[in-house]
């Protein structure tokens, strides 16, 4: 399941990264294999919010189904 | 958890380059992640006096302040040093020059900046850290145990909640201690292994990084992009463990944004509230300043106090033709008297009196026709002196101070990250990214000022994409209110043909350049920080030094515009170019032959350009022609000259003569449908 796919409130673990430098932003961010995710909101054309070690990112639709995830 | 010490060899800490404002003091480097309050404490140590100049080869903005002993440089926020975007190289550089690094962390977010800390750790760079926000922390029950942070990472720690001023005053101790922090062993070797190449330890580590510019100055080849993911990886982990350590009480989970927060980055009240923010903004930029301040500055102050004593001074002794206006409370002329003064008003100081008299205390406009071409090339009716401070001091100056003041409440508060995440759906149809927002807005208040603003977009695509429409689709204050006031007598039919026309204009080029430029996109991946109520005093002090800046790097461009429209109105060239544009204003826009001159005028003041054509009497669909055409046509000298700065001599030329053919090509489209 990819990350774009997560409905709101839901929670989940990431899986898998997409590689580039964008790894390296999410690294960087925290946002690594195995870290837990929760939905916050989803807005119109895909943009996702989502929360994690109690900060929120604002993620475009096509960046989140790079995201593979399992949801808990 | 225990991190086995590292033996340290001598490193060499050399100053490669120089940077802006160079002096010989140490050099103490403010770094953080965006959002940690790093301004804050720049401003606190900064005191008054701060030097904001662009990096070198860039157009970041980097200020520079004395502070005690040391030379105090801020940098952009950064959650890590690398080449990623123009900011991080920026930041990048001046770190690598840096003797002693301030990072700022936040408290509540460990996770994420501790990086950042850790990285400049492995550069061997001394460093300290001030763990700010720590009230927030304790609101949301974290405990955060500063002294085992501080053993972790072998650097002096300090907690501060810096818009409170708690802790600041414990900075400059903390700066006297920096030092160098642990680094991983296996890393630590490597690092040396690569120094005897390239001479520092920091560059080193971002060589090992992959960093592909750093790697090229000391003509070696960067690691490839495993091997960065390797570091970062295990950088990550370490940051993990040592917050593991270091926070307490993680395991509750909260809902940490305030309602607002959460409201308006969610679909149903998003919107809405975005449009309430935008309507604030509007009145107080749009009605507040660009009306009621800009009406008693410009036209009380600048014109009817400065230019005419400026003037009155200038004519002393100097053959002048004065005409005196007489208006009423609509501005239309009641009276009108000229006199001409051949020794000058001074020179028949009773004659000038009388006229005065005449006048008295109505309401009133003088006009100084001199005789000297000189004295017409600096102060006549398009003097470049009496122009450009008028119009700068007096009408763009309140502008810019108030969407500065109002940008800084929105920087400030957090909501502008929101902002850009609601549109960023929307703006990639033009192929922006959410960020692109500012600039677009800013164009409604000063297309010059937002053209600069252009520089925080991520790629040059985006900057180029941005300045296209700036220059081209969007109408500045000082136009939009002549352009209102045009439509408001052509109609609702009118205003909505022109509306449609100008907005379709603007998504049919944003979509052709997001399709033909090479390129794509680059992804919406933005941090929403907490809302604060914002501190008036740190926004105040931000609208400073962003107006300050803005006056510094744009001043000369406006009266270099100035100047040359003098001369060529002097010289006489101005009426050529009219007479050269009759042809296309008569047969092809259908227009009157006076508005020629409204269309050149708009070169020097957008709003000069559409003001031209109130005289006309046009009818409604000449009136939306005549429009479109200035619209789209050249912004102001002033922008024209601080893109080519911006965007280079080249593509700032191919966007300039686009402008010319399209505005003049669409506004004859527009005009031969529907005349």
């Amino acid at each position: 399941m990819m990350l774009n796919h997560l409905a709101k409130g839901l929670r989940a673990r990431i899986t898998a990264l997409p590689d580039g430098e964008i790894r390296s932003q999410f690294i960087r961010l925290g946002l690594v294999e195995g870290a837990e995710v929760r939905c916050m909101d989803r807005l119109p054309g895909g943009t996702i919010i989502v929360e994690f070690c109690r900060q929120e990112i604002a993620l475009s639709g096509e960046l989140a189904a790079s995201i593979a995830i399992d949801q808990l | 958890m225990s991190v086995p010490s590292v033996e340290h060899k001598p490193h060499h800490h050399i100053r490669t380059e120089s940077l802006p404002g160079d002096t010989l003091k140490p050099r103490v480097v403010l770094v953080g992640n965006p959002n940690v309050g790093k301004s804050v404490v720049f401003n606190y140590l900064s005191g008054l006096y701060v030097d904001v100049s662009n990096f070198p080869g860039t157009t970041v903005e980097v200020a520079k302040a004395s502070y005690l002993q040391y030379d105090l440089f801020d940098t952009p926020g950064v959650y890590g040093v690398s080449s990623f975007n123009d900011e991080e190289r920026v930041a990048r550089d001046i770190i690598l020059n840096a003797d002693i690094i301030v990072n700022i962390v936040d408290a509540v977010h460990l996770e994420r900046d501790l990086f950042l800390t850790q990285q400049l750790i492995d550069m061997g760079k001394r460093v300290c850290v001030i763990v700010n926000m720590i009230d927030e922390a304790r609101k949301q029950k974290l405990a955060v145990d500063l002294a085992t942070l501080e053993e972790e990472l072998d650097v002096p720690v300090l907690g501060t909640v810096a818009i409170r001023k708690e802790g600041l005053d414990g900075i400059h101790a903390l700066i006297t201690r920096a030092r160098e922090g642990r680094q991983r062993e296996a890393l630590h070797a490597e690092l040396h292994r690569m120094l005897s190449v390239v001479g520092s330890q920091a560059e080193a580590l971002l060589v090992l990084e992959g960093d592909p510019i750093i790697a090229a100055r000391h003509g070696i080849a960067a690691s490839d992009a495993a091997h960065r993911e390797e570091i970062y990886i295990d950088r990550r982990n370490r940051v993990n463990r040592i917050v593991h350590h270091v926070v307490k009480d993680v395991q509750t989970r909260k809902l940490l944004s305030t309602r607002i927060g959460r409201a308006s980055v969610s679909p149903w009240f998003g919107f809405p509230i975005l449009a309430f923010v935008l309507y604030l903004v509007y009145l107080f930029v749009g009605v507040f300043v660009a009306q009621d301040v800009v009406g008693i500055t410009e036209g009380d102050i600048g014109k009817g106090i400065v230019e005419f004593h400026i003037k009155e001074f200038i004519a002393a002794h100097a053959a002048v033709t004065v005409t005196a206006t007489l208006l009423d409370d609509d501005d239309e002329v009641i009276e009108e008297r000229a006199e001409r003064f051949a020794n000058g008003v001074k020179g028949e100081a009773d004659r000038w009196r009388s006229m005065r008299a005449w006048v008295a205390e109505r309401p009133a406009e003088y006009d100084f026709a001199f005789e000297n071409p000189w004295l017409v090339l600096f102060f006549g009716e398009f003097g470049a002196v009496t122009m450009t401070l008028t119009y700068l001091v007096f009408l763009l100056l309140p502008l810019v101070l108030g969407f500065y003041f109002a940008l800084s409440i929105l920087e400030d508060s957090g909501y502008l990250p929101r902002l850009a995440t609601l549109v960023d759906r929307t703006l990639r149809f033009v192929g922006l990214n959410g960020r692109a927002v500012i600039p677009l807005i800013l164009g409604f208040g000063c297309v010059t000022m937002a053209t600069i603003t252009t520089r925080l977009l991520g790629t040059q695509r985006e900057k180029t994409i941005a300045t296209t429409i700036l220059q081209l689709a969007i109408p500045c204050s000082a136009q939009l209110g002549v352009i209102a006031a045009l439509l408001a007598t052509a109609g609702v039919q009118a205003t909505l043909i022109y509306t449609g026309v100008i907005f379709a204009f603007l998504v049919l080029v944003g979509t052709i350049m997001n399709r033909s430029l090479p390129g794509e996109i680059s992804p919406l991946l933005i941090d929403l920080p907490a809302m604060r109520l914002p501190q008036l005093n740190n926004v105040m002090k931000k609208t400073g030094f962003k107006t300050w800046f803005f006056m510094k790097e744009a001043s000369p461009w406006f009266f270099i515009g100035a100047l040359a429209v003098s001369i060529l109105q002097v010289t006489g060239a101005l009426v050529h170019i009219m007479d050269a544009l009759q042809p296309l204003v008569t047969g092809w826009l259908q227009l009157p032959r006076e508005a020629a001159t409204a269309f050149v005028m708009g070169l020097v003041r957008r709003d000069f350009g559409a003001a031209g054509l109130y005289d006309l009497s046009l009818s409604p669909y000449q009136t939306v022609a005549a429009l479109v055409t200035i619209t789209l046509f050249v912004p102001c000298v002033a922008s024209l000259m601080v893109m080519l700065k911006e965007r280079g001599l080249h593509e700032g030329m191919i966007i300039w003569v686009g402008s010319l053919v399209l505005a003049i090509g669409i506004g004859g489209v527009v005009s031969q449908v529907l005349l």
